[in-house]
């Protein structure tokens, strides 16, 4: 039984890409067949439901499971494509002190008998909800834009995932993934953004991949559609669904996107658009 | 013939009334660590509290039960005292508080740094988690000073408290994972060593000479009790802030020949001087 493997996906800063991420790494998992939950820990602000277009069929929510006012299996949503991958959805009318430490973890250790993938969205900051997603994780991926602040950002959140987490209390070390997104080739080439080599010298954590700055993410993220499944030969689905091989345990190489690559995916953006 | 003079750190008790809840409250520490009170300079502080001299009496004898050697009395004039009471002390300088250790805790070490307690009970939260081996006893030490100066850094403390990767070997210490950014690291009696590198917004500060196998990207403040031998190495210098003995250079001043290449900085003729190694 209890075997899934928590994965919180987080990066301190807001915006860089964290939910896109979620959905992203979640529904890539569900294609390969395994049963997979995504949980939204944004309570007051929740995302997660619309990236996954599953906004119109929310009944309850975490916390009311929290709260004990529901049963996660009455909160969980199905994903309208894949019958193997759910979302729990955070409330968007309270706010994150409605959550306990006792409540998420009884669901957390309920989700995981369920489930072979619990992907934990986190929210931006460090306080009660980022820390309460990080709290019962088994590993993380660490979500950050190529520019100082993102980095920045993110080692404070690696501190506390070596501090606050129940495996660095336990004296365990938290694996730890890195996703470069928003990638831009070619400020890269220009030297206007930080390289992916700077990234991870800077955080010293081993990278799980590189998303390129891409219209079609946003275009997915619009229509409800996690980019893995409504996009699949996008260079952003592609490096999604290498990441999710790599957290699978294969060996492969990270592809950094090249110009050439960006070049092409533009022109064809542009006449789809 | 000469006298000498020796400070030592008193636990400072206040009771409180009513004292079967204070006498509660006593117990569980003593449960928690047996060895708590043993040997510690002991001071009663009943001032403002105009206790009869009776009930007085029955507290000592109540503590004394607990094996409390209560070494002197504050607030009561020695004229009231019975004989065979403590004496009267008055004055001394209050110092931070002691922690409250948990069961796995040895009780914490008066000669750790200036730190004294009101032993009411409401320490008992902020104590140290269960540090059992040595290596992790610095860690706490590291954690509790670090709260201290960094008021605002609650959190990370608790990074230390929680990592077991500081090694302590006599009055220095080794940080063997990078110090990430918002950690802070006080080492004020002597080096630290950083196997790793220390981020940008992290901190180092140590009493003696700092070591950075790695990149130096946050500041280092070294020599910080009073010590101008004391130096800072790294094998990558993009600091934000170098000091030593309280001199300091913001990054915008170092040399730009030396960013980002191995370096040490020490403190000569009043002024920082920077040098390549190698």
């Amino acid at each position: 039984m209890s075997n899934a493997t928590v994965v919180v996906v987080t990066s301190g800063k807001g915006g860089v890409g964290k939910t896109t991420t979620t959905a992203a790494i979640a529904s890539a998992l569900a294609k390969e067949g395994y049963q997979v939950c995504a949980i939204d820990f944004d309570v007051g602000l929740r995302n997660l439901d619309l990236i996954m277009g599953a906004e119109r069929r929310v009944v309850f929510d975490l916390v009311n499971v929290v709260r004990g006012e529901a049963s996660i299996k009455q909160a969980l949503v199905r994903d309208k494509k894949l019958n193997n991958l759910y979302l729990l959805p955070a409330s968007q009318t309270r706010d994150k002190d409605a959550l306990t430490e006792e409540g998420v973890a009884s669901v957390i250790s309920e989700l995981r008998m369920y489930f072979d993938w619990v992907i934990c969205d986190s929210p931006a900051g460090i306080e009660r909800g980022a820390t309460l997603a990080m709290r019962h994780a088994d590993e993380a991926i660490i979500v950050s834009n190529p520019e100082v602040s993102s980095v920045r950002d993110c080692d404070r959140i690696i501190g506390l995932l070596d501090a606050k987490t129940k495996i660095a209390e336990d004296g365990g070390r938290m694996p730890k993934h890195l996703m470069i997104t928003r990638y831009d080739t070619e400020r890269a080439k220009t030297g206007d953004m930080l390289a992916t080599d700077d990234v991870v010298d800077i955080l010293s954590v081993p990278l799980i991949g590189v998303v390129p700055e891409s219209k079609d993410v946003l275009k997915a993220s619009n229509v409800g559609l996690p980019i893995t499944l409504s996009d699949e030969n996008s260079p952003a689905a592609k490096a999604y669904t290498e990441a999710v091989r790599r957290l699978l345990g294969e060996n492969i190489p990270v592809t950094i996107p090249e110009e050439k690559k960006g070049l092409f995916g533009k022109f064809f953006k542009g006449r789809a658009a | 013939m000469k006298f000498k003079g020796k400070s030592f750190i008193a636990i400072v008790l206040s009771p409180e009334p009513p004292f079967a809840d204070w006498f509660r409250e006593i117990d569980r520490i003593i449960e928690r660590s047996p060895g708590f009170f043993i040997d510690r300079p002991i001071i009663l502080d009943v001032r403002g509290t105009k206790i009869p001299i009776e009930e007085l009496e029955q507290l000592l004898a109540q503590l004394g039960d607990r094996s409390i050697r209560v070494m002197g009395i504050d607030g009561v004039a020695g004229t009231r005292l019975k004989p065979g009471m403590p004496p009267s002390f008055s004055g001394g300088r209050l110092a931070s508080d002691v922690d409250v250790p948990t069961p796995a805790n040895a009780p914490a070490e008066a000669s750790d740094g200036p730190e004294a307690k009101q032993a009411d009970g409401s320490g008992t939260d902020g104590a140290a988690k269960g540090a059992s081996g040595k290596a992790r006893k610095a860690t706490g030490e590291t954690k509790t000073k670090a709260s201290k100066v960094n008021g605002n850094s609650a959190p990370e403390s608790e990074a230390w408290e929680a990592s077991p990767a500081s090694i302590a070997s006599g009055s220095s210490i080794v940080i063997t994972e990078p110090v990430r950014s918002g950690q802070s690291i006080l080492h004020p009696e002597g080096d630290v060593t950083v196997i790793g590198s220390v981020s940008s917004g992290a901190e180092i500060i140590a009493g003696g000479s700092i070591h950075v196998y790695g990149a130096l990207r946050g500041r280092a403040l070294a020599g910080v009790s009073g010590k101008d031998s004391a130096r800072i190495f790294c094998s990558k210098l993009d600091a934000e802030l170098v000091s030593i003995n309280g001199l300091y250079k913001v990054a915008d001043d170092f040399d730009t020949a030396l960013r980002n290449a191995p370096a040490q900085i020490r403190f000569e003729n009043e002024t920082l001087v920077f040098e390549e190694l190698n």
